[in-house]
């Protein structure tokens, strides 16, 4: 699928100018600690535009594009720290995807479309980690389906979502399985992000499930989706990045000290220069991760470029986002100025899917393996 | 010309066809004893290598095919350069290919075109770029060496610094002073040099890693005629700004890097290095970084392939590929070990290589073509927006 440009032009000035009229940081600091994490109002907004079904296929009212529509909005999004609930619906969106031949996906997908009723994935445990495979919750069968018994930790989106996708040891292998969010057994509770935003925490206690509840018999559809969420939160992450790069350059041109501007001194414009270097690998690491999913190029190029993305991200994420305390001085420390607003961001997204340690460890196994074959 | 092979488009193949293409012809034809040199040859050495390549028209990637090129895509640019470094082939003399004729193609006269591309392409004419001066390094357009015209003819007088390989240049083409009275870089002319004349005169200077690729050329009234002018008189900073143009990208390339990066793979697997998680993980570092800096490459070609244009940004590409390639090599010594402190080649399990060379060589590439430093300025300026001392 190639972009169309025009159109994504459009899509592009229209994030800007909701994140141009709803951005609000003072509301982001009062909204800190408290559920679900983000600001009804500008989602509906978004709902509306369609944006939430973006990555749904057009036969479920959705929009049918690609990673590279939903990137361009999330990077926007970025910009005002106001993407949640987005990527995490974007991941379940994908997943869904993927397991085209579970009939229940159709009309959990309408409804990511309507914005309403959304999915989040559950699919880490204990520590986490990036591998999906690294799970004890089992699927037992009780005779009229199965009994999910386990916890999940880390579930992005989770205060927001209607049910799950919740990954299992089934049998000798592992499967995906819808959980309702009533589901009798099911234990919610919430953890707090570096932003302070919530991620689930649940217990499973013999949940049951319908047959019609097993959404896939193996974990590629996640494993593929993982992939594809990486390369998003990477979106965002530059959006992130830009936004406190240019309140650093803003701040370097008009903060006196020594009677000159201290962007003036050499010192603060090396650094900011070799900031610049970060934020634009970031960008053509992202073009490239883009063009490799939306050109339809195998699972391997995919998993190895995604791990790449999301490392350059991580890693540039937290040192933009670090490196514009240190120019913003004193004040930069304080709760009440915006640097740490980013900063928190680029935490949390950092190490969610995957923090840059992890990717290179993958990258590194992922070519080995090719290597081998 | 060389019209021995036919011309054919070699755009219409695919990129992974034609990296198979461009592999096979440099696994089939560089000579092995010039494989993975740790210095660059002498012209002598690799004159036959160099015609070979042309007899094939497989010289000048970059080039319009009705000058002799192969026309390529500058993707299929980067294949061919990423293939070239793979076989191991040898540096060749390539600033007329790399450099002076991009120039002839977007400025010369048909005239100039006519007479000194064939020339290049038949090895006849061997090129160096005289740019820098004892006192102009980094502050290019205030170099010094003058021209003064006589009848059809200039006369130069000067000293030009830094100029690679000339001692195996037939010919420089080189900035040179016109006009004193003017802002200096209004002052500035693009002249072509025959150096095998009385006044001309070439010393090496040896580098960091002992080899003498650098060279001091002095100029004592050497004579060129007025048609070796390229663009207008008191019009060379804009021609060589064409010329900088093609080298900021060039220069910024990931192929150093990535040739490195070959190395310590090499260095890492003949060692053992690999079975250590903590050099697996700097490798691993290392080797995203190389690719980062291949897909920023990529970015920027991809605009300049699609007849966009770009600004002052892509001076984060020179930074980046240059820099990443000083740490590859800064890696592979310490992978060396003891290894590490030895000088020329060694023997690492079996394999002879020189582990110093490529951290010493790369010293290089920081300092040349607009230092890191310069860079950096350059994007403070024209794209951070940053003021400059005494705004406040």
């Amino acid at each position: 699928m190639t972009p169309d440009l025009q159109a994504l032009d459009m899509l592009r000035d229209s994030a800007a100018d909701v994140v141009a009229r709803s951005a609000d940081l003072r509301r982001l600091r009062a909204r800190r600690g408290t559920l679900p994490g983000f600001d009804p109002a500008p989602w509906q907004q978004m709902v509306d535009l369609g944006w939430s079904g973006i990555l749904v296929p057009e036969a479920q009212g959705g929009l049918g594009l690609g990673l590279t529509e939903m990137a361009t909005v999330l990077q926007q999004l970025g910009r005002g720290l106001m993407a949640d609930p987005l990527p995490a619906v974007a991941l379940a969106t994908r997943v869904l995807s993927h397991a085209a031949g579970w009939p229940g996906a159709a009309d959990r997908l309408a409804m990511v479309t309507q914005g309403r009723n959304l999915p989040v994935v559950a699919w880490q445990e204990g520590l986490g980690g990036i591998d999906a495979a690294a799970i004890a919750t089992q699927a037992l069968p009780d005779g009229k389906g199965w009994r999910l018994s386990g916890s999940k930790r880390f579930v992005a989106g989770a205060a927001a979502a209607a049910g799950f996708i919740v990954s299992a040891r089934c049998g000798n292998g592992a499967a995906l399985f819808w959980v309702d969010a009533d589901a009798p057994g099911l234990q919610l509770d919430h953890e707090w992000r570096a932003d302070q935003t919530p991620c689930g925490l649940f217990a499973l206690d013999g949940v049951h499930v319908d047959p019609d509840q097993c959404i896939g018999q193996d974990l590629a559809p996640l494993q593929r989706a993982l992939d594809e969420a990486a390369v998003l939160a990477s979106a965002e992450m530059l959006g992130v990045m830009e936004a406190a790069l240019q309140m650093a350059l803003a701040y370097l041109r008009t903060r006196v000290q020594f009677g000159q501007p201290i962007g003036s001194f050499q010192a603060l414009q090396h650094k900011a220069a070799d900031l610049y270097v970060q934020q634009e690998l970031l960008r053509a690491v992202l073009q490239d991760a883009l063009r490799t999913f939306d050109g339809g190029a195998d699972r391997a190029a995919q998993a190895l470029v995604a791990s790449r993305c999301k490392a350059r991200a991580s890693d540039a994420g937290l040192r933009v986002t670090r490196e514009v305390i240190q120019l913003h001085g004193a004040i930069g420390y304080t709760d009440e100025h915006d640097a740490g607003l980013y900063l928190k961001r680029a935490l949390v997204l950092s190490a969610w899917l995957g923090n840059a340690s992890a990717h290179r460890a993958r990258f590194a196994a992922l070519q080995d393996e090719a290597a081998a074959v | 010309m060389n019209a021995a092979t036919p011309a054919r488009d070699w755009n219409d193949l695919g990129d992974e066809d034609f990296r198979r293409a461009a592999a096979d012809f440099f696994g089939t034809h560089v000579p092995p004893h010039l494989r993975f040199l740790s210095r660059r040859p002498r012209w002598a050495e690799v004159r036959d290598w160099y015609l070979t390549m042309s007899r094939h028209g497989w010289l000048v990637p970059a080039w319009p095919v009705e000058h002799g090129g192969m026309g390529l895509s500058q993707s299929k640019v980067l294949i061919y350069m990423e293939e070239l470094e793979r076989s191991g082939a040898p540096r060749v003399m390539d600033q007329g290919l790399m450099n002076l004729g991009p120039v002839l193609i977007a400025r010369g006269t048909p005239e100039q075109r006519a007479r000194f591309l064939p020339a290049i392409l038949a090895g006849e004419h061997t090129w160096c770029q005289g740019y820098s001066e004892p006192n102009a390094g980094s502050d290019l357009a205030s170099l010094r060496t003058e021209a003064r015209i006589e009848g059809d003819q200039f006369v130069i007088n000067g000293q030009k610094i830094w100029t690679s390989v000339a001692f195996d240049a037939t010919h420089m083409f080189a900035l040179v002073r016109t006009d004193k009275t003017v802002k200096k870089q209004a002052g500035i002319s693009f002249v072509m040099i025959d150096l095998r004349q009385p006044g001309v005169t070439v010393r090496p200077i040896r580098n960091i890693a002992g080899h003498d690729e650098l060279c001091e050329v002095f100029l004592d009234d050497v004579r060129t005629p007025l048609a070796n002018l390229v663009g207008e008189l008191n019009g060379g900073w804009q021609v060589a700004k064409t010329l900088l143009g093609f080298e900021r990208i060039w220069s910024g390339s990931p192929r150093q890097s990535t040739l490195a990066l070959l190395r310590l793979q090499k260095l890492a697997q003949a060692s053992g290095k690999m079975d250590d998680p903590v050099f697996r993980d700097r490798c691993t570092q290392i080797t995203l970084d190389v690719l980062d800096a291949a897909s920023a490459y990529e970015r920027f070609a991809q605009i300049m392939r699609t007849g966009g244009s770009f600004g002052f940004e892509v001076s984060m590409l020179k930074i980046w590929a240059t820099e990443t390639c000083q740490r590859v090599t800064e890696l592979m010594v310490e992978a060396a070990g003891d290894l590490g402190g030895l000088s020329g080649d060694v023997d690492v399990a079996g394999e002879s290589m020189d582990i110093l060379y490529p951290f010493l060589d790369c010293r290089a590439f920081t300092i040349y073509g607009g230092s890191s430093q310069v860079q950096r300025n350059i994007l403070v300026k024209n794209v951070l927006d940053l003021p400059s001392r005494g705004t406040a």
